[in-house]
């Protein structure tokens, strides 16, 4: 999932968590798909911010898949004989993959 | 012998503290209403509120997904309650800190806030009775750091160099540098603010639980804590590696796969909420919500 703006919103996106507005009340659940009216109306009621699957946006200066798993590589490098850790990164890695892919 | 001398200094050096915020008197005042049993946690509150800016900021952090109360909180009177009066206290001595933190050192800051959530995720899975004083805990497990860093600038200069040139961990160049590293000036720092030892040790173990005397279970969050964030990214660009996972505190921490399954994806949903968590209130706005309690 990513976080996007309102304003980057699009047509067709799926909300990866629910809208809430004051008092915790839920404007739109997850699972939502976006519609142009809905993305108007979300905008109008000043939410500026909004959680969508997959990861449609791409942001300038942020890094690729690949490159983030090699920083995670990278991080893991030095336990790469502790197996609770080896598994840990192994599920991050999964997250990740999963989350970037639309 | 040199050794000893540069411990000494760095011991004296943060207990004098010039550049760190000091105690404020409302901590000392609250202390002693703390310690007497007619005291009601709506006195307690109303001496908070008086400072609206300091209010804003207890609210938004007891709100926060740190401690992920399902229901909000609006008084301070039930943050006592419901947090305990040692929190309220380190969270009230710490907002400044943060507060330097968050303009000063971002990925610290980050750092921290991600580390209190995984403490609280875990200290739930695990069961165990008062999370909210392990998030606590995780929330200021750093703050050693700082204090090197404000304290003993050319200190902390040498100490990232040493990490840069050597690929050693910031832990081990604080220790060739220093004679001590940063869990232990928190430690300290927490101690003489007399923060109870159920927050001091976690803070001064969080590297090695084995060491702590009484508080080895949330000494082994933290320490787990603070491994799982690295992992996922938030941890400073001068020492990004993951550091080993004692043996001892994986034992008592017991977790299975399916525990870790469940941690990584509270951990990672939760982080979406604090994203961009900042204690900067709004004098004008926030103002209403410190004061309801007059």
């Amino acid at each position: 999932m990513q976080q996007i703006l309102s304003a980057q919103a699009q047509d067709g996106m799926i909300l990866a968590k629910d809208v809430e507005i004051e008092g915790g009340r839920i404007l739109c659940g997850k699972g939502t798909t976006l519609t142009t009216s809905l993305i108007e109306r979300l905008i109008r009621m000043e939410i500026y911010n909004i959680t969508v699957e997959g990861h449609p946006v791409s942001v300038a200066g942020e890094k690729t898949l690949k490159e983030e798993l090699q920083d995670m590589e990278d991080r893991f490098s030095r336990v790469k004989d502790v197996p609770p850790l080896m598994y840990l990164k192994k599920r991050l890695m999964q997250k990740l993959i999963a989350s970037r892919s639309e | 012998m040199m050794e000893s001398e540069k411990q000494a200094e760095f011991r004296i050096a943060l207990r004098n503290c010039k550049n760190l915020p000091t105690l404020p008197g409302i901590v000392e005042k609250l202390t002693r209403m703390a310690e007497d049993p007619d005291t009601t946690t709506e006195q307690m509150g109303r001496v908070i509120s008086k400072d609206h800016i300091l209010a804003a900021k207890l609210l938004k952090l007891v709100n926060s997904a740190f401690y992920g109360f399902p229901q909000r909180i609006s008084s301070l009177s039930s943050a006592i309650i419901l947090l305990g009066f040692n929190v309220v206290k380190s969270l009230i001595i710490s907002a400044s800190i943060f507060e330097m933190m968050e303009e000063q050192d971002i990925e610290l800051w980050e750092h921290s806030l991600g580390c209190a959530v995984a403490c609280n995720v875990i200290a739930k899975r695990i069961g165990i009775d008062e999370p909210e004083e392990v998030s606590t805990a995780g929330l200021i497990h750093d703050i050693g750091k700082v204090a090197i860093k404000m304290e003993l600038p050319k200190e902390f200069a040498q100490i990232n160099g040493l990490v840069a040139e050597k690929g050693i961990s910031m832990r081990q160049a604080e220790k060739e540098i220093l004679g001590h590293d940063h869990a232990e000036a928190g430690g300290w720092l927490t101690k003489g603010w007399n923060l109870p030892q159920k927050l001091v040790e976690p803070i001064a173990c969080h590297h090695d639980p084995r060491t702590a005397k009484h508080e080895q279970m949330s000494s082994s969050i933290i320490h787990f804590s603070d491994i799982l964030i690295r992992g996922m990214g938030y941890c400073h660009a001068a020492d990004k590696k993951v550091p080993k996972l004692r043996k001892r505190a994986w034992q008592l921490l017991n977790l299975s796969p399916a525990d870790i399954d469940y941690i990584v994806d509270e951990v990672e949903e939760k982080l979406w909420d604090v994203k961009g968590f900042s204690l900067e209130v709004n004098p004008i706005t926030e103002n209403a919500m410190g004061s309801e309690e007059n």
